[in-house]
């Protein structure tokens, strides 16, 4: 198969099962959550992901994330860095938001300089004000989501992996995210969404898989 | 129907309108028509009865009795422009389009304040190619109106009637910064763009149809610092990136423990010197068994027995507790045994301190063969790094050895000889027992801090040869399992 100059990411009939029971003493009995799943995800696109509960949406994503290793088929990274947008990821609520920032956005995969250098933008953004430097146990969880999702605003792999569009923090904040998120599906973001809602894939993705 | 109306209350003109609009809205002609009919006969001076029937009468195709209302109705109502609207849409219909044209142009000079003449001209003069003559009448539309999107809306498709796309997308533009809640500035755009090939902008556009055009205008100009400044991680964590990670994430849980207590970082200090005291009180002063330097010779072997202990206990469950973080992110497994293998030597260093204060009011002071305590101290650091790292290993496999750990450990703590003097272990079974590298590290502190002498190299350097060794299969065996593990630990 010859990819596209512009593919980022390919699957190559991937199969995922999980172990149901079994172990020692017990024959092993598996649940196959994704099969033959090919595809190429396009650099800029948007690509969506429909399919009913179970169907292996999320087991999908951990797959390209690199997360999980498929049991059958092949995952090929044509050199782009790939995450799942893991917000409030390794948050403790004992530590001010601006070590849980850090923290987060290095667990992410970046630097801890690269975290540092855009904290006046992730704290700006998280209109958290001063209590930036007050433990997270403080926080309402409204704030508290509005910090996780501005260090997954300002800390973007090339391929951001969606499970389920965001719901964060209050009202107008939730909407502030959400045209941000939009505007990166609009940018060169290559961008990969699971939801549930057909109309939300159908407005936002180039192009949608269904499992 | 007639007669019952007439017997009762006629209905007034304008709800007799409103039953005639709704047939015409269901598009009903017939029905719309007759309505209409009834409305003229009852109330012959109500313009809509003229117009709205010529209406019907033209979709049933009537076109001559569409005429002659409109006739009629041009006679009754000079001051209506819709007369003459309508009687330019049936030219159309009937394909007149000079004549209609012309009852454009009149109505536009008869009633220069009414924009649906000028828009109705501008469309019909694009349908019929005359493009030149329809800017020429939406610039007058635009220049009487501007306050009404329709002149604006007229000026982009008559760009994208001709196919002149990058035009179109300015004009479009145009209507967008004064009407920005209107659909077409966004969605038609998008078509523009697409045909321009710019399938970018066109989604770009479509989207902000939601967001408005303060969102478009900063997503296209890119001032939006997420989007213009995007980082992007290495795709692989190396080494010193890792390390950096495992050390701030062990000094921040530090933190964390720390802030769960007023007095803070003193714990460190206080937990150890209590744990020293109740053992010079209960060996030191109540039993006062084992002689003089009892209490020296048993804390000396137990501190860093504890040491051990407690890095193994933390770390065993590591990985298992580190599983809801493993979904989210990649992360070698490796990570949570070495932040607990981390944390608890940074506590441990205050741990000695306090034990070599203690050794110094015992009269023991350090001498130059306390810097052997260099080596004992790194080579222990390798062990537990081992057995820690290879506890954490196995247990997400077969959790049951968790439930071992605690028994484990104090098996190994009697066979290391915390509480008693190596001297006891007889002569035939000293090699075995000395296999347990704890009980061979226990050996070179005490013969550091209590005998005053340097190490046993040769001791030392087979525990550190083969804790290293293991550490290498254990590196490998980290590297080939990492993948396995987020399921693992989900099974």
């Amino acid at each position: 198969m010859h990819p596209q100059n512009d593919t980022v990411l390919s699957l190559c009939d991937v199969g995922v099962r999980y172990k149901r029971r079994g172990g020692l003493l017990q024959k092993p009995e598996y649940f196959q959550a994704l099969k033959n799943v090919s595809f190429d995800l396009r650099q800029g696109e948007t690509l969506g992901i429909v399919g009913r509960n179970g169907a292996g949406k999320s087991t999908l994503l951990r797959v390209m994330a690199g997360i999980i290793r498929p049991d059958q088929g092949r995952v090929i990274n044509y050199g782009v860095s790939v995450s799942l947008l893991a917000l409030q990821a390794g948050f403790d609520p004992e530590l001010p938001g601006r070590d849980n920032a850090i923290m987060n956005g290095m667990l992410l995969g970046y630097t801890r300089r690269q975290v540092e250098a855009r904290m006046t933008d992730i704290v700006a953004f998280s209109e958290l004000g001063d209590f930036i430097d007050e433990p997270v146990k403080t926080y309402s969880s409204g704030m508290r989501s509005r910090l996780g999702f501005s260090v997954s605003v300002f800390m973007t792999p090339d391929v951001l992996l969606l499970d389920e569009i965001l719901s964060v923090g209050d009202r107008g904040f939730r909407e502030k995210a959400e045209s941000e998120m939009t505007r990166k599906m609009s940018s060169d973001q290559t961008i990969v969404l699971v939801s549930h809602s057909e109309n939300q894939i159908n407005r936002l993705c180039d192009r949608v898989i269904c499992l | 129907m007639q007669a019952d109306l007439n017997e009762r209350t006629t209905p007034d003109a304008g709800s007799l309108s409103q039953w005639a609009v709704s047939a015409a809205n269901d598009r009903a002609w017939d029905e719309a028509a007759s309505r209409w009919a009834l409305v003229r006969k009852l109330y012959p001076q109500h313009a809509p009865g003229w117009v709205q029937g010529a209406i019907a009468e033209r979709e049933l195709k009537n076109y001559a009795q569409s005429e002659a209302l409109l006739e009629h109705a041009k006679q009754a109502f000079p001051g209506n422009p819709n007369v003459l609207l309508q009687w330019a849409e049936l030219h159309i219909v009937e394909q007149q389009a000079d004549l209609a044209l012309e009852k454009l142009r009149t109505v536009v000079d008869a009633f220069p304040d009414d924009m649906a003449g000028y828009a109705r001209l501008t469309d019909v003069l694009a349908t019929l190619g005359r493009f030149d003559e329809a800017a020429k009448v939406n610039q007058r539309v635009r220049e009487l109106f501007p306050d009404r999107p329709r002149g604006w809306q007229q000026y982009a498709e008559l760009a994208m009637q001709q196919e002149r796309w990058a035009e179109a997308l300015t004009r479009w533009s145009m209507m967008r910064e004064r009407f920005a809640n209107h659909a077409a500035g966004y969605m038609r755009a998008a078509v523009a763009a697409e045909n321009l090939g710019d399938r970018r902008l066109a989604k770009t556009l479509r989207l902000a149809r939601e967001y408005g055009n303060a969102w478009l205008e900063s997503t296209l100009g890119g001032d939006s610092r997420a989007t213009a400044h995007r980082v992007n991680p290495p795709q692989r964590r190396g080494m010193l990136q890792f390390i950096e990670l495992v050390w701030t994430k062990a000094r921040l849980n530090l933190k964390s423990e720390a802030n769960q207590n007023y007095l803070r970082y003193l714990w460190w200090i206080i937990d150890p010197l209590l744990y020293m005291a109740v053992f010079y009180v209960v060996f030191g002063l109540l039993l006062n068994r084992g002689g003089d330097n009892f209490v020296v010779y048993l804390l000396s072997g137990l501190v860093p027995f504890q040491w051990f202990a407690k890095t193994v206990q933390l770390a065993s469950g590591s990985i298992i507790a580190g599983s809801g973080l493993m979904h989210q992110v990649r992360i070698s497994p490796m990570f949570f045994p070495l932040v607990m293998i981390v944390q608890t030597a940074g506590k441990q260093l205050l741990v000695f301190g306090m034990l070599f204060l203690f050794l110094m009011l015992y009269g023991l002071y350090p001498g130059w063969h306390w810097v052997g305590l260099v080596p004992v101290i790194v080579t222990q650091l390798i062990l537990t790094v081992v057995v820690s790292a290879a506890v954490a290993m196995i247990i997400p496999f077969a959790r049951d050895i968790a439930n071992l750990i605690p028994t484990g450990l104090q098996f190994v703590m009697f066979m290391s000889a915390v509480f008693y003097n190596t001297d006891i272990v007889p002569d035939r079974w000293r090699t075995v027992f000395f296999l347990n590298p704890m009980a061979t590290l226990l050996e070179q502190y005490r013969v550091v801090l209590l005998d005053q002498q340097w190490p046993v190299w040769s001791s030392l350097g087979w525990v550190m040869l083969g804790s290293g060794l293991t550490l290498l299969v254990l590196l490998a065996a980290y590297r080939r399992l990492a993948p396995i593990y987020p399921r693992v630990v989900l099974e």
